[in-house]
C-alpha cells in the first residue's frame, strides 16, 4: 500500500511539472477596439494591444478656418466607397490568402469629407481602416465647353506625421468621386485607387446585419493534425485550420435597441458575442482597426466608417449591454474549452 | 514485478487521477483568494452576486468544499483505516462536519440560483439535498456501529462530492468533442456530472452483491 501512494504522489507530481495553467486560458484576451473602451484601465489595455496602426487621436489645429464636425452630425452626408488596391500601379502588398475560398484583396471602406472651399482652397478629411485624417489643398473648376459640364478637379494632401498619410487626387462632379492615391512613405499598399458614391449616414439603433459573408478571425484558430497514409508507406501530415466564426444568432440580435439579459446571451458562442458587440460600434460609424472585423463589417451595405473614436458617443442601453457582452466573452474566451468552469 | 503491478495499478490510478485533478480543484479554488466579487466564475454572475446571502453562501462553499474533498480521498484506504484509525476517524469528522454545517447547505443556496433555468437549479438543488442525505445517514450508521452501511453511503457521499471533479471533465469533453454552445453544454452537465457517478456506484453495489 505504500508503494501505491509513493507511485501516485509521483504521477501527481510529474504532472504539476508540465507548465501552462491547465484550468483556463491564461494568454486569452478579449479584443476591444481603441476607439471603444469605456473604462481606463481597459483603455490602456486596448492601446498596448493595438499596434497595427498607430493612432493619431487629435486633428491638428493648424488653421481657425478648419471645419472639423466634432461628434456626429445626424445626416450628414460623406463620399463612400472601397479604397481599392491600384493595379495599374506597383505595390509590394498582396492579397491576404487565409485558406481556401478565404482571401482579402486588401481593400477598405473609405469615407471622404469636404468639410470646406473658400477661394480654391479646400479642407476636409478622411476616415479609413480606424484612421481618421484631415487633409487640405486646392480645387480647379473645369467646364466642358460642349456639354457644359463642370468638373471639380482636387489635389489634397494629409499633414504627413502619419506613417499611413499621402496625397489624394480626384475628381468631383454631382454623383461621383473618383481618383487615386498615393502614400508618402514605402508601404506594403502604397498606391490606391477608389470611385465613391454620395452617402448620407444617420445612426440607427434598428439596423440589423445583412447576410453579406460570414466572419472569420483568422488570427484565432485551432490547428488539428491529420497523418495520412498513402500507398507505400508514404505518409502526409495535413493540417488543417478551424476559425472561430460566427452563426444565424447575430442576425436576430440587436444590442443597441433592446437591453439584453443574461438569459439572451448566455449560451451564445464566442464569434457571435464579439460581432453583437462590434455591430453596437459599427451602427455608429465606427472605423476598425482590427482587420477580420473590419473586412465583415466593410461588406455590410449601410455600414460607413466616421469616426474613429465613439467613446462618448454610446447610448445607456449600450453601455450597459457591452458590458454584459464583454463579461461573457471574457468567460467564454478564458474557460469554454478548458477544465475549469471558473 | 507483474504481480505487483496488478496488485497496485487500481490504487495507483485512483490516487494518480484524483491528486491530478483535486489539484485542478486546488487551483480554481485559489482564483477566489481574497474575496472579490468579480473574477472568474463571478463575472457571470453579477446579478447574484449583489444579494448579501449569495455571497455568504458563494464563498463559504468555495473554500469548505476543496477541505471536503481532501479530506475524503484517503478515507477508503484499508490501509489507513487498519492503521491508523484516529486520522480515519479525524478526517471523517472534518467531513461530515464540513458537509452538512456548510458545503451542502451553501451549495442548496447556489443551486437556487443556478445558471441554466429551473432545469438546472433543480439539478443542483436536489445534488445539495442528496449530498447532506447520504453524509448524514453515514455518519449515523458508523455511530451506531454498523460498518457496512457506513462504507456504503459514505461511498455515495463521496460520488457526489467528486461531481465537482465530473462535472467540469464531462463539460471538457463536451467541449473537445461536440462544441455545443455554453449555456446547452452547463444544462447537460448540470445533471450528468452526478448522476453519472451515482449511476456508476449503484450498479457497482448491485454487481458486487452477487
Amino acid at each position: 500500500m505504500n508503494k501505491g501512494i509513493i507511485f501516485g504522489w509521483i504521477a501527481i507530481f510529474g504532472l504539476l511539472a508540465s507548465c501552462g495553467n491547465p484550468i483556463k486560458d491564461t494568454d486569452s484576451t478579449v479584443k476591444e477596439e481603441p476607439g471603444t473602451v469605456l473604462t481606463e484601465e481597459a483603455a490602456s489595455d486596448a492601446a498596448e494591444s493595438s499596434t497595427e496602426i498607430p493612432v493619431v487621436e487629435t486633428l491638428k489645429d493648424t488653421d481657425t478656418e478648419l471645419i472639423i464636425p466634432d461628434g456626429l452630425k445626424e445626416g450628414q452626408s460623406f463620399w463612400v466607397g472601397y479604397f481599392k488596391r491600384n493595379m495599374a500601379e506597383p505595390n509590394i502588398g498582396n492579397d491576404l490568402y487565409v485558406d481556401e475560398g478565404i482571401y482579402w484583396n486588401r481593400k477598405n471602406k473609405i469615407s471622404i469629407s469636404i468639410d470646406n472651399i473658400d477661394n480654391g482652397r479646400v479642407k476636409g478629411h478622411s476616415v479609413v481602416a480606424g484612421n481618421d485624417r484631415p487633409f487640405e489643398g486646392t480645387v480647379d473648376v473645369i467646364t466642358d465647353s460642349a456639354s457644359g459640364k463642370q468638373t471639380q478637379y482636387f489635389t489634397v494632401k494629409e499633414p504627413g506625421d502619419d506613417k499611413y498619410d499621402g496625397v489624394f487626387t480626384f475628381t468631383l462632379t454631382d454623383y461621383d468621386l473618383m481618383g487615386t492615391w498615393e502614400a508618402y512613405n514605402d508601404l506594403e499598399i502604397k498606391y490606391r485607387k477608389y470611385h465613391l458614391q454620395k452617402k448620407v449616414y444617420q445612426y440607427d439603433p434598428d439596423i440589423m446585419l445583412q447576410n453579406q459573408n460570414q466572419y472569420v478571425d483568422w488570427n484565432k484558430y485551432t490547428e488539428e493534425t491529420e497523418i495520412m497514409e498513402y500507398d507505400e508507406g508514404e505518409i502526409e501530415e495535413w493540417i488543417r485550420k478551424s476559425f472561430s466564426a460566427s452563426t444565424d444568432m447575430i442576425y436576430k440580435i440587436n444590442a443597441s435597441n433592446q437591453l439584453l439579459k443574461k438569459e439572451d446571451v448566455e449560451n451564445l458562442k464566442r464569434g457571435d458575442l464579439t460581432i453583437i458587440r462590434n455591430t453596437i460600434y459599427a451602427r455608429h460609424g465606427y472605423s476598425f482597426k482590427h482587420r477580420p472585423l473590419r473586412i465583415f463589417f466593410d461588406a455590410q451595405e449601410w455600414y460607413i466608417p466616421v469616426h474613429a473614436d465613439i467613446k462618448s458617443e454610446f447610448t445607456e442601453i449600450e453601455k450597459k449591454n457591452i458590458q454584459l457582452l464583454l463579461s461573457f466573452e471574457k468567460n467564454a474566451e478564458e474557460y469554454y474549452d478548458y477544465f475549469g468552469r471558473g | 514485478m507483474h504481480l505487483g503491478l496488478q496488485k497496485y495499478a487500481p490504487r495507483i490510478l485512483y490516487y494518480g487521477v484524483l491528486g491530478w485533478f483535486t489539484y485542478l480543484m486546488l487551483a480554481i479554488t485559489v482564483q477566489y483568494i481574497p474575496i472579490q466579487f468579480n473574477v472568474a466564475f463571478l463575472r457571470i454572475k453579477q446579478d447574484e452576486i449583489a444579494l448579501v446571502h449569495y455571497q455568504w453562501a458563494f464563498f463559504t462553499h468555495v473554500y469548505t468544499s476543496i477541505v471536503v474533498i481532501i479530506a475524503g480521498i484517503f478515507q477508503f484506504s484499508n490501509y489507513v483505516r487498519t492503521r491508523y484509525p484516529v486520522i480515519h476517524k479525524n478526517l471523517g469528522k472534518v467531513y461530515v462536519g464540513l458537509t452538512l454545517l456548510l458545503a451542502s447547505p451553501s451549495g442548496l443556496v447556489m443551486g437556487y440560483y443556478a445558471n441554466g433555468g429551473i432545469y438546472s437549479r433543480i439539478s443542483f438543488m436536489l445534488l445539495a439535498v442528496l449530498w447532506f442525505y447520504f453524509t448524514y445517514k453515514a455518519f449515523r450508521h458508523i455511530k451506531q456501529g454498523q460498518f457496512e452501511l457506513h462504507r456504503k453511503f459514505m461511498l455515495r457521499s463521496f460520488a457526489l462530492t467528486l461531481s465537482a471533479i465530473s462535472l467540469r471533465l464531462i463539460k471538457w469533453g463536451l467541449v473537445s468533442t461536440l462544441e455545443l454552445p455554453p449555456m446547452d453544454t452547463y444544462k447537460i452537465v448540470a445533471w450528468a456530472g452526478w448522476v453519472v457517478n451515482l449511476a456508476v456506484l449503484e450498479v457497482y453495489f448491485l454487481v458486487s452483491k452477487k
